[in-house]
Parts: structure tokens; C-alpha cells; sequence
């Protein structure tokens, strides 16, 4: 991000949201919306604003385990380094005004709505943590089950406790620690698809982690498969497993809180081991390895774009195999995981296939089509409208003089011409004749 | 698709390749109906 902010050509808009998006490749309006920070682009992120401020809200980088005022930068790394005002929380009473030094702060900056002309559009949406609902394995009404992103937190150098373990009911370094795995994943009843061993992965590395830094704490992973598939991956696994951390195979279907201690009582049969029967375990904490979902954004970016989504709600490619980096739209690429659960590596591999994809069609000057559109015949067209209603792909419009087709969005499915009542339609190469003759000529034979 | 994954199907079927099934005519179908056809099967 630092980088791409750095380097000269790269607009970067953040803190802003796509509005919409209309045209086609090589000639895309985008608008976007600036959201309000109320902080001009004066602010060097100096943080003077932030020590006089009298309100304090939730941190909601470090899903909400530590306080921040109500003017604050949105987390140590942001590009660029300005702080915003969270205007549902703020008093307005001015102390961030006098505090600051290059007068940065305006209360009555609104959103500003940006039109860009661009070329190509490359989707890079990212996914979201499953949250699962309350109650399910203790999930939102135990303090010590947490989810796995919440756990990254609390281990990072720059989380609530700077990296010491902890755990939310009384603070105090958990002893014994349970991760459970395929929460909302692999699972008929919420996501059927897995994550692609990103959370196996996630809970080894953090296993290790707290391993690392507590040797004596007891580290059990509850799995169903662990799927380490990757370069290095197994053999991270295995060195995790000498390490002295425990794989159950199980699934876990229940657990309950000690109400004194707030310890989590979780019951595990390993089905690896059926002689050691039925057992209640007791942990400190809990951790939910919950699988990975599409941003929330993605419905609003699928409307504006008119991209298909896959069963599993991610964007749909253009192949799955063959070309998981397109989608069937022209100019608009996938890349990361929206366009399915991916691990950095893969993201990065993705990131790069679909830059690559993108700058052979900018390239060149010229973008070829195939001859196979619908043509309008405008002497015969009762501009009725039923053309531009049934286009799966908007290429059609109904004009004062008839329809007219766009010949870069068109893409010769011929759902227009079935649909004409007037027959003024045609689709080049494949003429209402053309297929008149085929199957005469294949069922004369008969 | 019957190719790719190997299919057996009668040699009494005849396909035509259109470009979509959004393509299909009722009069392309009335025409084959009319020229001797048995059926019609749209597969997309």
C-alpha cells in the first residue's frame, strides 16, 4: 500500500466506496464516493488531535478489545496516515481544532462523489470472517470462545496487550488452549465449500505461536482433516505436532461454561481412538477457526458490475480451471479471494495473473471482436423493448430510432432476436436461414 | 458436454449448436417438428 501510494500514477482512494459503474471495456465511468474523515489532506498523522479528545469508542481493528477516541487513525499501518472522525461518537466540541497544527480538521467536510474514466476494472474485494451465530458452540454468549481473527489480534505486536496471550473473562493467560476447526465450513448447513486450509493453517501458526511464548501451555486442535496442502505446509504441520501440540480428530458438537471459573467444558470423543470413549476436557480458552466469506460489500460490487456469483457467494470466473482470472465480462478481472477462499500465496499468484491479464488487453491500441453480434434491422424494429429487457448482458438499448446494439458488450447469445416479435433482429453468421437448412438437411436423412 | 464426460447416447439424436439456448425459436423447433422429428430436447 505504502508503495503503491508512493509510486506516480497510482491514484489511491481510500476510505471510499464504488458507486457505480457503467460502460464497457476500455471505456468504463466509475464514480466514486469520498467518504467524509472530516480531516483534510493536511494531516501528516502526527496524533496531537487524539490526546485532547474527550470521547472514547471501541477499536474496531482490534475487533473492539481496546478503546480509541472518537478522532483516531484507523490502525497503525493505514495509508495514508490520516486520522478520521467517527461522527456517530464525536461532541463536536473542538479540543482536536486547537490541538491541531496545520489546521486540518473540518467539521463540515462532506462526501465527495469522484468520475473516473478508466479502461479496465480489477476486483479485489477480499473476504470476511464467518461470524456464526449466537450460541453456536458458545459463540458470542461465553466470553472464553473466541474466533480465530480475534485471536490474531490479541497475538499481534501491535494488539489490546501488545502480543500477551490473554483471555477475555478475567485477563489472565490461558493454560489450556482448544482450537476448533471447520466452524461454518464443511458444513451442509452453513458454508458447504472449505476455506482451502487457510484456518488449518491459521490455527498451526498460531498454535506454534503461543507455543513459542508459553511452552507450558497444553495446545489441543480439534480438526476433521487438517489440509495442509502447499509447498512446506505438511512439513509446518508436523513440526507443529512435535512441538507437543495435540490433533483430535473429532467434532465437536457441544460445550458449556463453568460459571465460577469460566473455564469451557467441551466434550470429545476422538474417533481416531474409539477405545478412549467419550470425555469432557476442560480449556481456558477457546478458539473458533471460522472459515472465510465474501466481503459484505460484494452484493452492492455484483449489482454495480453485473458479475455472477458462484454457489458459495464469491465472484464467479470465467472457468474454474482453465481460467479462474477473468470473468465474462470483458476488461473486469478477479483477483484474490473474491473470487473464492484463497492463502496469501495464492492471492498474490492471482493479484499478479490478473494484472498481467489486464495489461495484455491495455496494451494493445485495438480490442477484437468476434463478427458474431446482433444486428438491428431499424426499418423493421417496432421498438417494442423486449430486446433490451431480455439482454443478459445490457448490450442492447432501445434508441428514438430503434434498438441499437453495443457491439463490444454484445456477445452473440441471440436471446434478443428469439425474443423480437417483429423479426428485426439478426445474429451474424447465425441467420434464422442457416439453421433452417441444418436441420433440414439433418433430418432429411430420416 | 456428452463428449466430455463420455456420455452414450442414441444414434438417432442429431444436435444442432447454437449459441445459446436463449437462441432457440419456437419456429426453429416447429420447422424440425414439421421436417419428421420425433422431439426436441433445449440443453444448455
Amino acid at each position: 500500500m505504502l508503495q503503491a501510494s508512493r509510486t506516480t500514477g497510482v491514484n489511491l482512494y481510500t476510505y471510499s466506496e464504488v458507486e457505480d459503474i457503467s460502460g464497457f471495456v476500455g471505456n468504463f465511468n466509475v464514480t466514486i464516493r469520498k467518504r467524509a474523515r472530516y480531516v483534510t489532506n493536511e494531516c501528516n498523522g502526527c496524533g496531537a488531535c487524539m490526546d485532547p479528545c474527550p470521547v472514547y469508542g471501541y477499536d474496531e481493528f482490534n475487533e473492539g478489545m481496546n478503546p480509541r477516541k472518537a478522532i483516531y487513525v484507523s490502525f497503525a499501518q493505514a495509508v495514508p496516515s490520516i486520522a478520521q472522525i467517527d461522527m456517530n461518537q464525536c461532541i463536536k466540541c473542538g479540543l482536536c481544532q486547537k490541538a491541531c497544527e496545520l489546521d486540518a480538521i473540518n467539521f463540515d467536510q462532506q462526501d465527495e462523489l469522484v468520475t473516473l474514466k478508466v479502461g479496465s476494472v480489477l476486483v479485489a474485494t477480499g473476504w470476511d470472517e464467518y461470524k456464526p451465530e449466537t450460541g453456536y458452540l458458545g459463540y458470542n454468549i461465553y466470553p472464553n470462545v473466541i474466533t480465530e481473527l480475534k485471536l490474531e489480534r490479541i497475538l499481534a505486536p501491535n494488539g489490546p496487550t501488545l502480543g500477551h496471550l490473554f483471555r477475555p473473562s478475567d485477563g489472565k493467560t490461558p493454560k489450556r488452549v482448544l482450537f476448533i476447526q471447520c466452524v461454518g465450513s464443511r458444513d451442509l448447513n452453513k458454508n458447504t465449500y472449505c476455506s482451502s486450509g487457510v484456518c488449518c493453517m491459521i490455527a498451526i501458526k498460531n498454535s506454534k505461536l503461543i507455543k513459542q511464548h508459553y511452552p507450558d501451555t497444553q495446545i489441543d486442535v480439534a480438526y476433521m482433516d487438517i489440509r495442509a496442502a502447499g509447498k512446506d505446509y505438511e512439513e509446518y504441520f508436523t513440526a507443529s505436532r512435535k512441538e507437543g501440540i495435540r490433533y483430535i480428530r473429532t467434532n465437536i458438537s457441544k460445550l458449556h461454561e463453568d460459571p465460577k471459573t469460566h473455564n469451557i467444558k467441551v466434550i470429545i470423543q476422538n474417533t481416531l481412538r474409539e477405545s478412549l470413549g467419550i470425555k469432557e476436557f476442560e480449556y481456558d480458552l477457546v478458539v473458533l477457526s471460522a472459515s472465510m466469506v465474501p466481503s459484505k460489500g460484494i452484493d452492492k460490487i455484483q449489482k454495480i458490475l453485473k458479475l455472477e456469483t458462484s454457489q458459495d457467494g464469491f465472484f464467479k470466473e470465467f472457468h474454474s480451471r482453465l481460467n479462474p482470472i477473468d470473468t465474462k465480462i470483458p476488461g473486469i478481472v478477479l483477483a484474490g479471494a473474491s473470487q473464492g477462499p484463497k492463502s496469501i500465496a495464492e492471492s498474490i499468484a492471482q493479484g499478479r495473473a490478473a494484472a498481467s491479464s489486464l495489461s495484455r488487453l491495455m496494451g494493445k491500441e485495438i480490442y477484437r471482436i468476434k463478427l458474431i453480434r446482433a444486428t438491428v434491422d431499424k426499418e423493421k424494429c417496432a421498438k417494442c423493448g423486449l430486446c433490451e429487457l431480455n439482454c443478459p448482458y445490457d448490450a442492447i438499448q432501445l434508441m428514438d430510432d430503434g434498438a441499437e446494439v453495443n457491439e463490444i458488450l454484445c456477445r452473440g447469445c441471440g436471446s434478443c432476436l428469439a425474443n423480437c416479435p417483429s423479426e428485426a433482429i439478426t445474429l451474424r453468421y447465425y441467420r434464422e436461414p442457416q439453421y433452417e437448412k441444418q436441420i433440414d438437411a439433418i433430418l432429411e436423412e430420416l | 458436454m456428452a463428449g466430455t464426460i463420455r456420455a452414450q447416447y442414441p444414434s438417432t439424436i442429431r444436435p444442432v449448436r447454437i449459441n445459446c439456448t436463449g437462441r432457440v425459436t419456437p419456429s426453429l423447433m416447429m420447422r424440425a417438428i414439421g421436417k419428421g422429428a420425433d422431439g426436441i430436447i433445449v440443453a444448455g
